[in-house]
């Protein structure tokens, strides 16, 4: 079991090392001394109150990888319904039970800049980011969100 | 895709609010484990009493189409039922037929499809290390049942292999990816079907009702799989339909790809090898009788 995702893990840094240039928005990098350890800088998608904001992701990849999704939670803080204010923790369905072995941990990070762009009030895991956009309040979750994005992940005040 | 889960709102109990989709997916585990311990993701062959044993106290049609049953099958032999049920059914009864007629021309065959399979996903723009070990463990195991190899296995192995988690459900998830290159390769012919049972796209549909691990296969996939492969497929359908007159009968349906090696022989009827018995939400496989074989009564 572990062997066959050490071998695709390494197949992923290969391919990340090949194509280095080819997602300017992500990042991915791989644990020095441990191949199921990824982390991921990505950048806030722009026309968005994430816009200018450089996130950090923690990947955790389990043995049974690639059957199984990866752990990822957002390390930076970010307002955003779709993510637990206090853990990070992401409601994506391709991290949940839409997983399957046709994503990456590359692609994963395609899809939660995705996220950022859209968010899916209806589904939340932060309340209050969730109501203001659920009650129509746009003015006041893009101004949230963009205070956050300038105290948590920006350069001069970001956490890496 | 979208964001799907709900976590401590408001209107919930404050005590679901700690619960964290780890926990839930966590929980999950273990009742999956717990159901492992009750069948084996293939498991021993039953004799079709053992079937008839299971509806004693149940309806009178489902006794009565046993009966029938007991007339054009032998055994049984179940699968575990956790939404890759088809698929596993699919394996093995394939597999278990190939090492009994030690029939090399329906390898090659089978072989030659998997190749298009591969060339489809690419087209369609699958990465190539996203499919190729679920490819090569299934390319292995069907080579490991031809004999004359180095590698060939008895049907204990196959038995064992079948049971291995890392195999059986890497030639799940092998399938789950050719189910779901037909459906997009074939989008027109496919698409009008989705639509009558998901509100997606043909798209939407194999990212979230195929290639995931766990998700039931409906007619779609079956049809979608035996095609891509050219192995014709019998489902015989045991529920409470039933027609008004006229003895008992047991529906079945057969999946004939048009491109199956017995239609390029020119077989007119063909029997399909692999059969596999539908109860409403789950599938195993069914042994033919062979044509000396008596019923018992």
């Amino acid at each position: 079991m572990m062997q066959a995702s050490r071998a695709r893990l390494f197949k992923e840094y290969k391919e990340v090392q090949r194509d280095k240039s080819g997602d300017s928005d992500i990042k991915l990098s791989c644990d020095d001394t441990n191949i199921f350890k990824w982390t991921a800088l990505i950048k806030g998608p722009s026309e968005t109150p994430y816009q200018e904001g450089v996130f950090l992701l923690a990947m955790t990849v389990p043995e049974q990888y690639p059957l199984v999704p990866p752990q990822v939670r957002f390390v930076t803080k970010i307002f955003h319904p779709n993510v637990h204010f206090k853990t990070g923790e992401i409601c994506l369905d391709i991290l949940k039970t839409a997983w399957s072995p046709a994503w990456t941990l590359q692609s994963v990070c395609r899809a939660i800049i995705a996220l950022m762009a859209h968010p899916e009030p209806d589904s939340p895991l932060n309340c209050d980011c969730g109501n203001l956009l659920r009650s129509g309040d746009d003015r006041g979750y893009q101004s949230m969100a963009r205070m956050y994005t300038r105290l948590a992940a920006t350069a001069n005040k970001g956490n890496h | 895709m979208d964001g799907s889960c709900d976590g401590g709102d408001g209107v919930v109990d404050a005590e679901w609010s700690c619960y964290r989709d780890d926990d839930i997916i966590q929980q999950q585990n273990a009742i999956q484990a717990e159901e492992a311990l009750k069948i084996p993701f293939v498991g021993d062959k039953e004799s079709l009493s053992a079937l008839a044993a299971e509806y004693k106290t149940g309806s009178s049609i489902l006794k009565a189409k046993i009966e029938v049953l007991d007339e054009l099958y032998v055994a049984i032999r179940r699968t575990r039922g956790d939404g890759n049920c088809f698929f596993r059914s699919f394996m093995f009864s394939y597999l278990e037929h190939i090492l009994e007629t030690q029939d090399e021309a329906e390898v090659e065959h089978v072989l030659k499809n998997i190749e298009q399979c591969k060339k489809a996903l690419l087209d369609l723009g699958y990465a190539e290390f996203t499919f190729e070990d679920f490819f090569s463990i299934f390319i292995e195991l069907l080579e490991s049942v031809i004999p004359g190899r180095d590698s060939s296995i008895s049907i204990d192995t196959l038995i064992e292999r079948s049971r291995d988690p890392l195999v059986s459900n890497y030639v799940v998830m092998f399938f789950r990816f050719v189910t779901s290159g037909e459906i997009r390769r074939r989008t027109d012919f496919f698409g009008p079907f989705i639509m009558g049972v998901s509100n997606g796209t043909v798209d939407q549909f194999c990212k979230t009702s195929v290639e995931p691990m766990g998700e039931e296969s409906d007619h779609v996939h079956i049809t979608a799989l035996s095609d891509a492969l050219g192995v014709p497929i019998r489902v015989v359908y045991l529920d409470r339909s039933s027609c008004d007159v006229g003895k008992t009968e047991v529906n079945h349906h057969d999946f004939i790809p048009s491109n199956c090696l017995l239609k390029e022989a020119g077989s007119e009827t063909i029997e399909p090898s692999v059969v596999l018995l539908y109860r409403p939400g789950h599938y195993d496989i069914l042994y033919p009788r062979l044509r000396s074989e008596t019923p018992s009564l």
